[in-house]
């Protein structure tokens, strides 16, 4: 450690907290006292009305397949990447990284080319045999998935490299089948890395708007998640109400991340 | 017989690991797999094990044929350099896992791992982590482990190689013991030439992929095939066109001996009970010579005096194939 000297020590710690203060806590203690401004009123008003209480069953319900799905395909991704070499795989790994680089809104007009139900390229086989991917639960559930995509693969991955593969070739040469050895050896010590993605994923996907703006067709009560609800319920001077959702949204968040630093230290000594 | 590979080939890339190799490991014995690091002999190991699979060639165990069969089918023990412990499970676990595998009762496992690990003594570490254990006791944990499963043959990759000088030559004594006391056919690769002398019943001398001689270790100090197995087996010294050991050398103040090379001690060095003498002849050649401290004193030996050197009766020599750097110390 370089020593500073006091006055240098106290003005960065200043800078520090200011920064973090501005741009996060001040507009978050905002956000709580508008939100509590009558007390708990706006919350009984919000979540008397029905297609709010849908939304949030609805983005739990959505970010409950998002980190399901990517929960199995982030493993078994992560362990193609680090155990296997194939050509095209720089190409996969840059892939899985996408997400974090392109806009949720370009990641939903995509999503909408593909699978839109007249022009698509899926689209129409789909519906005429009675799928419907677009404005429905099909389609919120791919998009948030997609920008979610990353968050467990990348958790796993360096874990992976670092206990490197002795441990399921020991199990291998014991007579441990493939998926004995996986289950046995390679998933338990990954564990941790595993939950951390999970709940990274899940505070993600709750959160998610632009692609879902985009794919959900927004119909209150229907394809609505609580992002959407939060900003319809502005854009209709419903702003307490709209306060009350979005301070929800954002105890799930602060839920998940103090799990996660809760995790931490057990990831470290396992 | 216990293992025969025949004309196994292995490449990794433009590398050539194994070239045409050919061995029989006999059943029973405590063989080692010696040569420098990159030879291929960790290599020819994992092939055996079937974490590798030969380009060529076939491998069979215990008179079956193993080339195409699966690690998990060939019931070898193997044993990793580092260790390769199952970090989330106890001791105890770790031991039992092969058991637990094959489907066997909880009284079967929990006897069998009781019993190995009295034999590896870490009874009473049965319920640590790997963690909390030292590098030795890990390595003794996982060859517990490995021999749970009776294994038809025990293979270790450089099993000390991670361990410090004093825990590396304890174990070295405890595995050569274990052996007797276990005698399953064991396989272990090394590059410490001391470490194989002194453990094996035979050893395997691989260099660049190919096999240089097979024998035990007396054999192969005494009668080594070629320049490479002595050079790797121990020092070497080369007098007029021959090599050889360096105590090998005899050393006389008259010319009585025939073919008797004349030379002046160059310089005299004593460590504990022996005398490192290098002499130079009058062709330049600088020739290194091992003798007793007794001996040098009874010799009379000091710097600049004019001494004879001739090769011992008996001594293991091999012609020298090129013009060597004087001295050259291999090992």
């Amino acid at each position: 450690m370089v020593e500073l000297s006091a006055p240098v020590k106290w003005a960065l710690r200043l800078i520090a907290v200011g920064y973090v203060l501005m741009l996060v806590g001040w507009p978050m203690v905002t956000l709580a006292q508008n939100a509590f401004s009558d007390g708990l009123t706006n919350f009984t008003s919000a979540f008397s009305d029905p297609d709010v209480v849908h939304a949030m069953v609805l983005t739990i319900e959505i970010s409950g397949w998002a980190v399901a799905i990517n929960t199995v395909f982030g493993v078994g991704m992560a362990l193609l990447l680090v155990r296997y070499e194939f050509p095209g795989k720089r190409v996969l790994s840059a892939l899985v990284d996408l997400p974090m680089a392109v806009s949720p809104v370009v990641i939903g007009l995509a999503l909408l080319l593909v699978y839109n139900g007249r022009t698509g390229w899926f689209g129409p086989t789909l519906e005429a045999n009675g799928v419907q991917v677009m404005f429905a639960m099909p389609a919120m559930i791919m998009a948030t998935c997609f920008v979610s995509l990353p968050l467990v693969v990348r958790e796993v991955v360096p874990v992976l490299t670092e206990i490197g593969d002795d441990q399921e070739q020991a199990a291998r040469s014991l007579g441990a089948s493939a998926t004995q050895t996986l289950r046995r050896i390679t998933l338990p010590a990954i564990k941790w890395a595993v939950v951390y993605g999970v709940v990274l994923t899940f505070a993600r996907s709750i959160g998610e708007y632009g692609a879902l703006k985009i794919v959900s067709g927004n119909l209150s009560g229907q394809t609505q998640n609580a992002p959407l609800v939060i900003a319809q319920l502005y854009d209709n001077f419903a702003k307490g109400e709209a306060y009350a959702v979005a301070f929800t949204l954002v105890l799930l968040a602060v839920l998940c991340i103090v799990i996660v630093s809760l995790l931490r230290p057990k990831e470290s000594s396992s | 017989m216990s293992i025969e590979i025949k004309d196994v080939n292995k490449r990794f890339g433009d590398f050539v690991a194994l070239e045409n190799v050919n061995v029989s490991l006999p059943t029973g014995q405590l063989t080692a797999l010696l040569g420098p690091s990159g030879g291929g002999k960790s290599t020819l190991l994992r092939i055996i094990a079937g974490l590798e699979r030969a380009d060529t060639g076939t491998v069979s165990i215990e008179g079956v044929d193993a080339t195409r069969m699966s690690p998990q089918k060939r019931n070898v023990g193997f044993v990793f350099q580092h260790y390769a412990v199952f970090k989330h499970m106890t001791v105890a676990k770790n031991v039992a896992f092969g058991l637990e595998i094959r489907h066997r009762s909880k009284a079967e496992v929990r006897d069998r791992v009781a019993e190995l690990l009295r034999l590896v003594h870490l009874s009473q570490f049965a319920d640590r982590l790997p963690s909390q254990l030292s590098g030795g006791q890990r390595q003794r944990m996982a060859l517990a482990r490995a021999l749970a499963v009776q294994p038809k043959v025990l293979l270790l990759d450089e099993p000390f190689g991670a361990l410090d000088a004093k825990v590396r030559k304890e174990l070295r004594d405890w595995l050569r013991r274990l052996h007797d006391e276990v005698p399953v056919t064991t396989v272990f690769v090394t590059h410490d030439q001391e470490e194989a002398m002194e453990v094996a019943d035979e050893i395997v001398v691989i260099n660049d992929g190919r096999i240089e001689q097979v024998g035990t270790p007396d054999s192969l100090y005494d009668q080594p095939a070629n320049d490479f197995v002595m050079g790797f087996l121990g020092e070497v010294t080369q007098l007029g066109n021959v090599r050889l050991r360096p105590h090998d050398v005899e050393i006389a103040r008259a010319p009585d001996l025939a073919g008797t090379v004349a030379a002046d001690v160059l310089r005299l060095t004593r460590v504990g009970f022996e005398v490192r003498m290098v002499a130079g002849t009058e062709d330049g050649q600088e020739v290194s010579v091992v003798t007793t401290h007794a001996h040098a004193r009874s010799l009379d030996l000091k710097e600049g005096e004019r001494v004879w050197l001739t090769p011992s009766s008996g001594a293991a020599t091999v012609p020298a194939m090129h013009a060597l750097v004087p001295s050259g110390l291999a090992g």
